[in-house]
């Protein structure tokens, strides 16, 4: 090599000031030049700070798309984690959901009256993705999980809305589908009492597991539902209309208000 | 404090507060059986260890101290707060390090994102401190070159180490052990006990474990559980003590033993009830010095 980088124009290069063909010509010369190489002035701190990133990098764990996705659409880095990271039942519960929700439609095409299947059914499919969501009998680590700061009720609520947030929109998505019956509203009919149900089961965790509380409560609905079919002693249409809304609306109200994370929220 | 630590919330009071852990009159109920029976006891620093048979109640307490169980009565205390409350049972879960007895993990993580996971879970944050964090309790414990393993691809002992691991995460005051060594080969074994007296020179662990091994090794102070109830307080030499004088190589198993087995060389070790004499019928017998495992054995052989 006959020719060396002035101390100036190492100086440019190293800081990065140096204009685009400066640089690549600076870069092409240093890659064949030792004497320029070792003239290179090594920002240590930089040097350190660069391998940390690098390392990061490498041992990053690789985000699937539910978590990127959370990401996009501006959910903390940790919270996505959290909420991407549910138990594996969690897809046996969707796949379950999806084809219940197809029979149902599939009923409210075929059979007279059969939208109301749909109604019955709609509220039941996310109170049982929130039964799988947390517990000791259906998370294999939940010794390990509920022993941290975030484990109890944080955990069962974020993972609660893990799978209340895609439980809706599939049961909207579905009630799309549906044919005309009643009122335009009433394709939503089932929004308020499922919520309703979702959020007794939390509050009833106070008092029994998560499981049993949502059992009690998809128990009791469809056997109650069913019972007032059964004798035609009352219409169960009620429990959709304008009134029950209201009562479901005010009962959802206060629950959440009654939630230790409202309280503590407020306290 | 590692940065991954730094503007957490600081877990219950100061060491010179008093006890790490402490508990007076603590029992738990299962149906009619008392898993505790009125426990006392304070926990400060250093590797206290927690003995006892099979349902003795030694996972019962871990799990009390750990805030995955309420206690049914008496006062518990953990890190000066009290986990009767959530906020109470949140402060307490920022300042310990639980290993729960036979963890499961998830099979499809990698290591390392297990890991991340428990340390997300564990406040730990943000996310290069965080990762750092995971970086430095996977080396500790052995794991760092399998950090991209998944863990159903992992051996017994090093998913072992894994769970040992989370629990490190964030540097708690108290570590709370049940049965760590489990499926763990003598190599590693000793590198447990290395990582846990390091780690409890200015820290408190309870170590609920059947490797009396272990305890001899790592335990300043050693807890016998028998029935839910706390009947040895004292140092291992205390334990060993015990045995002091009732401790015999015989010829042959005599009745009145309080236990007795036969080793390697054809001749029995036997424990007596009462120090005195050589066992009558047990041939030629003469007196050996007594183990940890001796006196611990000769306790749980008085009550039954």
């Amino acid at each position: 090599m006959t020719w060396h980088l002035t101390p100036r124009q190492l100086h440019d290069y190293a800081r990065g000031r140096a204009d685009e063909v400066a640089a690549m010509s600076a870069e092409a010369h240093i890659m064949s030049c030792s004497h320029c190489r070792s003239a290179l002035p090594a920002d240590e701190s930089w040097l350190q700070a660069s391998w940390a990133d690098l390392r990061d990098i490498v041992d990053r764990p690789r985000r699937g798309p539910l978590e990127r996705l959370l990401s996009a659409v501006g959910v903390a880095e940790d919270k996505a984690r959290l909420l991407a990271a549910t138990p594996r039942l969690y897809r046996a519960w969707l796949i379950a959901t999806v084809t219940v929700l197809a029979c149902a439609l599939f009923a409210a095409h075929t059979v007279h009256g059969g939208a109301l299947l749909f109604l019955y059914l709609a509220p039941v499919l996310p109170l049982a993705g929130v039964a799988l969501a947390y517990g000791r009998r259906v998370d294999p680590a939940h010794a390990f999980t509920s022993t941290t700061p975030m484990g109890g009720q944080r955990l069962l609520f974020l993972r609660s809305l893990a799978v209340l947030v895609p439980a809706v929109a599939l049961c909207a998505g579905a009630a799309l589908l549906l044919p005309s019956f009643g009122p335009a509203w009433a394709p939503a009919a089932w929004l308020l009492p499922s919520l309703t149900l979702v959020a007794a089961s939390l509050a009833f965790t106070r008092w029994m597991p998560l499981g049993v509380s949502s059992a009690l409560l998809a128990g009791t609905w469809l056997i109650a539902l069913g019972a007032a079919e059964a004798v035609r002693a009352w219409n169960t249409i009620h429990l959709f209309g304008p009134t029950a809304q209201l009562c479901w609306a005010v009962a959802l109200a206060a629950l959440l208000a009654a939630h230790p994370l409202a309280r503590a929220g407020r306290a | 404090m590692t940065a991954a630590t730094e503007g957490r919330p600081s877990p219950g009071t100061g060491p010179a507060a008093g006890p790490l852990a402490s508990a007076r009159g603590l029992t738990k109920r299962y149906g009619v059986r008392h898993a505790l029976a009125g426990i006392d006891l304070d926990v400060g620093p250093g590797v206290t260890g927690l003995l006892g048979r099979n349902g003795a109640g030694k996972t019962t307490l871990l799990r009390c101290l750990a805030t995955d169980l309420d206690p049914g009565g008496g006062r518990l205390t953990v890190l000066g707060e009290s986990p009767e409350t959530s906020a109470g049972r949140t402060r307490i879960r920022r300042g310990i390090g639980h290993l729960p007895q036979n963890p499961v993990l998830y099979p499809h993580f990698t290591a390392f994102s297990l890991v991340d996971y428990i340390a997300v879970l564990k406040e730990l944050g943000g996310r290069r401190a965080r990762h750092d964090e995971v970086r430095r309790v996977l080396d500790a414990v052995g794991l760092y070159d399998r950090r991209h393993s998944r863990v159903r691809r992992l051996s017994g002992g090093m998913r072992q180490r894994l769970a040992l691991a989370c629990a490190l995460l964030g540097e708690p005051r108290l570590l709370l052990l049940d049965e760590p060594t489990i499926g763990l080969d003598p190599e590693q074994r000793i590198r447990f006990r290395d990582l846990v007296s390091e780690f409890t020179r200015d820290r408190g662990a309870v170590l609920s474990t059947h490797q009396i091994e272990d305890v001899g090794a790592l335990c300043s102070r050693v807890l016998v559980l028998d029935a839910g109830r706390l009947v040895f307080d004292g140092s291992p030499d205390e334990l060993t003590g015990h045995a002091r004088g009732r401790v015999w190589s015989a010829a042959r198993r005599p009745r009145d033993a309080a236990t007795a087995w036969r080793g390697p060389d054809g001749r029995y070790r036997v424990l007596t009830p009462e120090a005195a004499d050589p066992p009558a019928d047990a041939g030629e017998a003469h007196p050996v010095e007594p183990t940890l495992e001796d006196g611990y054995l000769l306790f749980t052989a008085e009550r039954g």
